[in-house]
């Protein structure tokens, strides 16, 4: 996925509204009348909220020119979580090994450490 | 350095950790590349150092290969206390990679053990910026998200 749209994907989910519209959706598609109905917001706010989440691939609208249905698509927030993760993930797992090496080299007192496995 | 990171409060990452071993000794694992090889890098990767010399305009030069590929990487030291405090720049091994991230890492003494809190600041160039400057807006509603991926994902 190119940086482009993960950046379309953050912006669409930086707003708390945004994501209890998702969090609405994860449940199962509905219509946009009843999607609004816990909001304290008029329906063209609304309406710009799911604009949003639809050009950045969240969400997809039926046909049904009546109800037009909402839906969740979850590709793109797979995608976001894995960015996310991923930077935090290098350093806590190198964290995680640093404190397990140090220990071990501490255990060892002053003596030079061994090989005692080789990582790869 | 300085210029990029002079606003950088909404380009900011910060992960801490308490690690149990003296002060003296975590700070000697991050500034000998004999140490740093055996824990630098995520699960299932192996870092091999080139050079490393840990002063301020030195350089350590390691490349890191694991499941996802082979990635040569450069760390440019800004500034060395020992052994409380690194200033560095860390990307990838080419001059003025536009990617790098400039990043602080403190050692709180803290008898047998040693806090560490690094602080990341992405660069302002790259569209990566635009990525992490949304990081924190995101990280308050990280949580809600990953239970909303599982609950997708669970009902395919």
């Amino acid at each position: 996925m190119t940086l482009d749209t993960l950046s379309n994907t953050f912006a669409a989910l930086a707003d708390p509204t945004r994501r209890a519209i998702l969090a609405r959706l994860a449940q199962g598609a509905t219509s946009v009348t009843e999607l609004a109905d816990p909001f304290d917001m008029s329906m063209p706010a609304i309406s710009k909220h799911l604009k949003v989440l639809e050009r950045a691939g969240l969400i997809e609208r039926g046909r049904d020119a009546q109800r037009r249905p909402c839906r969740l698509v979850a590709a793109p927030l797979r995608e976001v979580v894995g960015y996310a993760e991923g930077y935090r993930q290098f350093w806590e797992q190198s964290l995680d090994k640093l404190d397990d090496y140090v220990q071990k080299l501490q255990s060892k007192g002053r003596k030079h450490v061994r090989k005692s496995k080789q990582q790869r | 350095m300085s210029a990029r990171a002079s606003s950088s409060a909404d380009r900011e990452v910060f992960i801490t950790r308490i690690i149990n071993a003296p002060r003296n000794l975590v700070f000697d694992a991050w500034v000998d590349s004999k140490h740093a090889d055996k824990w630098m890098g995520p699960t299932g990767y192996t870092t091999v150092t080139q050079s490393m010399e840990v002063r301020p305009g030195g350089q350590w030069r390691f490349t890191m290969s694991g499941p996802q590929g082979v990635f040569p990487s450069r760390v440019t030291y800004i500034e060395v206390q020992k052994p409380a405090r690194l200033v560095y720049r860390h990307g990838a091994d080419k001059d003025d990679d536009p990617d790098a991230f400039d990043v602080t890492v403190t050692f709180e003494d803290l008898g047998d053990k040693t806090h560490i809190t690094m602080h990341s600041v992405f660069p302002t160039a790259a569209a990566r910026d635009k990525v992490v400057k949304e990081f924190k807006a995101i990280e308050g509603g990280y949580q809600t998200l990953e239970r909303l991926e599982q609950q997708v994902l669970s009902r395919r």
